[in-house]
């Protein structure tokens, strides 16, 4: 397969994951019982004044000719407004989506490099000493729910010590970056349960590599310890190993609702909760399509590495 | 040993959750003394914030996160199985361009489904068991398209077809009996994450309000108290890392024998 | 932690469902705020400068600088720093109000015509001169608003805003709709704030109050700086440099922001949060007293069985144990009810009895009513801390009486969202804002109002109407009282327990209280020591 058509074939996929992701979704928000005109009046609203605010947020049309109108712009880059508030769903991410990779890539910066170390430490000689205590550790960090280890560190480390701020309040008219401290608690809260999951992932990979027999080879050959790791296990396990990165990224990315609901981060997860308790469902939408269409771009990286760095990849019919 | 005490783990974690409503003597919603009272005779456990006995409701909590839990699981390995062999058995740009989609739409964040359903369907359980199993699904697919997919290109499937079996006789005989071991495995994993899920869903606010007993949202609800006392929030929490812990445990052990069996 | 989803539709919908929200408080005069000072309250001048960090309960990106829109309790707060009010009520003044923008207001002898006069001399944050008709604007502008909360529909409903008449720039004149004795309560009762004739709450309108916007960030706070232009007598200006309004939607997390020092107020908090406070000397809790209470309440729909019958709505009544609520959910900070709304307000009725808890007696009438095995669903949602507890507790104290009653808990913010769905509903739960007892009956419970449920009393409609427009105080408590046992008697509220509004602190912060209206706390004479 040429370079082309790999990544062409795998562009036409993410598109079609986008479209079908946008439909469920779109589906779900507009089918389900009730909407924004609710959450917009008050009890004193006559039916009336509801039907015209219906109409003005053009909710009284058929959800197809909704769906269509709503692609068509996204098609023209314009991801709309707001039903409630009435900002440019645009400004919000402008807003909000930042100080999400913020997290995430904070997250990554720290994952990355440790969860290829211990993997390929745990994966390289599996049932030892080392592999026993990161399996157990790592099982440990991925069989807690994310809530549970926030607050935990909630209650320890900014309850109980006073050492982190409980809330992430980033000053007004600046960015997380200018009070760091607040990013801490929770890059940690995602950092914990990613980590193990990447960790777990890559140390199956390298695992396998490290029962394969040109590593066996290398071991008869004398070579040990890092140095067999980094030169013989580690190109060959770095495919599946940037695969697992790129999923937990995507998770990352995706995934912060419970996270910044509980550090009041100014986040996206935070608004897509919001939204949907308001039915807005322009900003549910926008949100969700840029979330997929991030993860769907770190997996379309992730593969393209994955090609590049595995010396097997491009042999495959 | 750590075989052991993970089966221990899991079958004290799902007695618990399974039997504990039978075991409990008084109501798990009446209140009976002042809110986060200390454990004391007759309160085992002391009271959470409402003035109820924690044990009650940690015995009785379990059983909507380990039954949504076990459904959503069920349901998206069926699924799961369902379409990942049809895909495994099906052309290979079909099958590629079907895995492909499927683990594309995975990447929609499962809380996301769980608030949208929650939204339309307050109060409702179904709503997290239906967002579990469809968030969970795609994963099961993809498992069980590259098992089938292994299998069927192994030879003995070619062999069987040669023999003129049906494509029935094949999937009975050939295919799900080698997937088998993956499936379950497979499983485990899924388990624990719809574990977490409802969990989650629970501590979200979304699916069953007060005043069931949820393990997932005792951890919310008594939060609050948790500097006056922290069992509230401390054994159901316990409880639900106990239970993924040692699933994980399991489908680890699983994994290591179905690998050295094939 | 609580849920905090939907703040927005929370007080949107809790303040109508309370009472289609504050109406006007009427028949204040003579009341005391009966809170007493805060003990560790340094003395001496209040010191100019400093920023005030106060964390509020607010929403999300979806916030905007209209308040009338907003709902939450930072909305308005953030309001009342930008734009001067009416005026506020105050129990200790001569009208029963502190005017603010106003000099004062001319009521007619037949209660047919108020005439407000502006204070001379106000300014605008660009200087311009503040009006008769930017005054008028302000009363004006939500009438017609779909989107406009209620409670800034209120004067338009008293007062035929058509037929206003500006005399001159500092006279406007306002004819009522029916001749009304408590007018100006209703218009100084703090939720009146006058923006600029035509301003659309752009970011750089000039304003009239202490403050003036410099920040601006949507659903994370708002930053502002003394507005220097604003003066009234006997206060030049704010004392505060600054003030900065944080939006933490949790109240432990707000708590949490003030012990760690990222704030420096903390507002409207549950009470376990306030008692896990209580002892801490890095703060100073303040809870505000009756009548400033907030009732967590349940209302029946008596066009529907069972509660068309008067005795399944007394046994349902007496069914609640109220001091186990107290204490149990408010941690026995907060005040008993008596199934009346407004506890604490003049013309509240405190002569009648205290309903008991006689779950015995509600048996009985429960059987006299041929009522046996009753089968209710109770529907509330986390809209307020407390609520979805009070119910949980209720609901047990029913299955005691034989009741074979449910819970059913919808997701924060869903409650009230949809108000023609919440009003069909037979049993519901609901709070109250602090609201005087007969304007909230003509909001709530007069006339054809659905969320009056099927209580249809033209004879009670017409004792409120006389209570709210006698000029003799004495005969009008007479109808007020006469109303309200009306509704204990045969009304189709529990209500109780009420809840008080509960702030903390830095010890140093001093002079919130003097700004009144505590529930939306003011700053204009706020000092950090």
């Amino acid at each position: 397969m040429t370079w082309g058509r790999f990544l062409l074939l795998r562009l036409a996929a993410a598109v079609a994951a986008l479209a079908v992701v946008s439909v469920l979704v779109f589906a779900a928000t507009a089918v389900l019982p009730g909407d924004a005109v609710g959450v917009l009046s008050g009890a004193d609203t006559t039916a009336a004044q509801r039907a015209t605010l219906r109409a003005d947020l053009g909710l009284d049309r058929p959800a197809h000719e909704r769906y269509l109108d709503w692609a068509g712009s996204l098609l023209r880059g314009d991801l709309g407004t707001a039903l409630v508030g009435g900002r440019p769903v645009s400004d919000l991410l402008a807003d909000r989506l930042p100080n999400s990779v913020l997290i995430a890539v904070l997250s990554l910066l720290l994952v990355a490099p440790l969860s290829v170390v211990c993997g390929l430490v745990a994966g390289m000689h599996p049932r030892a000493a080392a592999d026993r205590a990161i399996s157990t550790a790592t099982l440990c960090g991925v069989a807690l729910p994310e809530f549970v280890v926030a607050s935990l560190l909630v209650t320890v480390l900014a309850t109980w010590l006073g050492v982190l701020p409980r809330v992430s309040l980033v000053p007004l008219g600046g960015t997380p970056l200018d009070t760091p401290e607040i990013l801490v608690l929770p890059v940690l809260s995602t950092v914990a349960v990613g980590l193990a999951a990447a960790t777990r992932l890559i140390r199956t990979a390298a695992a396998q590599v490290a029962t394969a027999p040109f590593v066996e080879a290398a071991r008869l050959r004398g070579v040990t310890g890092p140095r067999l790791a980094l030169r013989h296990v580690l190109p060959n396990a770095i495919g599946p190993a940037v695969q697992s990165l790129a999923l937990v990224t995507a998770a990352l990315v995706g995934g912060t609702v419970v996270v910044e609901t509980i550090f009041s981060y100014p986040g996206i997860g935070y608004e897509l909760q919001q939204a949907v308790a308001n039915r807005d469902v322009p900003v549910v939408q926008g949100l969700t399509v840029v979330l997929a269409g991030i993860a769907l771009v770190v997996l379309l990286l992730a593969d393209v590495v994955a090609r590049l760095v595995d010396p097997r990849q491009g042999r495959h019919p | 040993m750590t075989r052991l005490a993970a089966r221990a783990g899991v079958l004290l974690v799902l007695a618990v959750a399974v039997l504990g409503p039978l075991l409990v003597t008084g109501s798990p919603t009446e209140q009976v003394g002042v809110p986060y009272a200390p454990p004391g005779p007759g309160h085992p456990l002391g009271t959470d914030a409402l003035g109820r006995d924690l044990l009650a409701r940690v015995l009785t909590g379990g059983r909507v996160v380990v039954t949504l839990a076990a459904g959503a699981t069920l349901l998206a390995t069926a699924l799961g199985v369902l379409v990942g062999v049809s895909a495994g058995l099906a052309p290979r740009h079909t099958a590629d361009l079907l895995v492909r989609v499927t683990d594309l739409v995975a990447i929609v964040p499962a809380v996301l489904v769980m608030l949208v359903l929650a939204a339309g369907f307050p109060g409702s359980d179904l709503a997290v068991l239906a967002a579990v199993t469809l968030t969970t699904t795609p994963f099961s697919t993809r498992v069980v398209s590259a098992a089938t997919r292994a299998v069927a290109g192994s030879g003995f499937v070619e062999v069987a077809r040669g023999r003129g079996d049906t494509p029935a006789q094949v999937l009975r005989h050939d295919i799900l009996p080698n997937i088998a071991g993956t499936v379950l495995t497979d499983a485990g994993i899924r388990f624990v994450a719809a574990v977490h899920l409802t969990a989650t869903a629970g501590f979200l606010g979304l699916g069953r309000g007060a005043p069931a007993p949820n393990w997932g949202r005792m951890v919310q609800e008594n939060l609050p108290g948790l500097s006056l006392t922290p069992l509230p929030v401390l054994v159901p929490a316990l409880l639900i890392a106990v239970l993924a812990v040692s699933v994980n445990l399991v489908a680890d052990d699983l994994a290591a024998r179905t690998a050295g069996a094939t | 932690m609580t849920h905090h989803i939907g703040r927005r539709s929370m007080l949107r919908g809790g303040l109508v469902a309370a009472a289609a929200l504050a109406t006007g408080p009427a028949l204040l005069a003579g009341c005391g705020s009966d809170a007493d000072p805060t003990p560790s309250t340094p003395s001496g001048p209040p010191r100019r400068g400093g920023t005030l960090r106060a964390a509020l309960v607010g929403v999300g990106a979806a916030e905007t600088l209209s308040y009338f829109h907003g709902g939450t309790n930072l909305d308005f707060v953030r309001a009342r720093a930008m734009h001067a009010a009416l005026g506020n009520l105050d129990p200790t003044a001569p009208d029963g109000v502190r005017y603010e923008v106003l000099e004062g207001i001319d009521v007619s002898a037949d209660l047919r015509s108020y005439t407000l006069r502006i204070r001379p001399g106000l300014t605008f944050s660009d200087g311009s001169p503040l009006t008769a008709r930017d005054v008028l604007y302000s009363l004006i502008t939500p009438n017609d608003d779909p989107r406009a909360l209620g409670v800034y529909k209120t004067p338009g409903r008293n007062f035929d805003l058509a037929k206003a008449e500006v005399k001159d720039v500092r006279t406007l004149v306002l004819p009522t709709l029916a001749p009304i004795a408590d007018g100006r309560l209703l218009l100084c009762q703090g939720n009146y704030l006058v923006l600029r004739e035509g301003s659309r709450f752009e970011q750089n309108a000039p304003t009239s109050g202490p403050f003036r916007l410099t920040t601006f960030e949507p659903g994370q706070g708002t930053a502002l700086v003394r507005n220097d232009e604003f003066a009234l007598p006997g206060l030049d200006g704010a004392y505060l440099d600054g003030l900065e309004l944080r939006n933490i939607p949790d109240s432990d997390a707000r708590a949490s922001a003030l012990t760690n020092g990222q704030v420096d107020f903390a507002g409207d908090l549950a009470p376990i949060t306030a008692r896990t406070l209580d002892g801490d000397d890095r703060v100073v809790v303040t809870r505000s007293e009756s009548p400033y209470v907030s009732g967590l309440f349940f209302r029946l729909d008596m066009t529907r069985k069972p509660f068309d019958d008067p005795r399944v709505r007394t046994a349902f009544k007496l069914a609640a144990d109220r001091q186990a609520m107290l204490d149990t959910v408010l941690h026995g900070r907060g005040v008993i009810g008596n199934d009346l709304l407004s506890p604490g307000f003049p013309g509240y009725a405190d002569g009648i009895e205290q309903r008991p808890f006689d779950p015995d007696g509600a048996r009985a009438l429960l059987a006299e009513a041929g009522a046996r095995n009753l089968e209710v669903t109770l529907t509330t949602g986390p809209e307020t801390p407390g609520m979805v507890e009070v119910a949980t507790l209720y609901v047990e104290n029913l299955k005691q009486i034989g009741v074979r009653a449910t819970l059913r808990e919808l997701p924060a913010g869903q409650l009230f969202a949809d108000f023609p769905a919440y009003v069909k509903l037979p049993f519901a739960a609901s709070f109250s804002v602090p609201v005087p007892p007969m304007p909230l009956y003509q909001v709530s419970y007069g006339g054809q109002n659905p969320s009056a449920l099927g209580w249809n009393r033209p004879d009670v409609d017409a004792l409120v109407t006389k209570a709210r427009s006698t000029a003799d105080p004495a005969e009008a408590n007479r109808a007020a009282v006469a109303a309200q046992q009306a509704m204990w008697t045969d009304g189709n509220t529990i209500a109780p327990v009420f809840k008080p509004f509960v702030t903390a602190t830095v010890p140093t912060l001093r002079g919130v209280r003097e700004d009144l209206f505590e529930q939306f706390p003011g700053f204009s004479r706020a000092s950090l020591r």
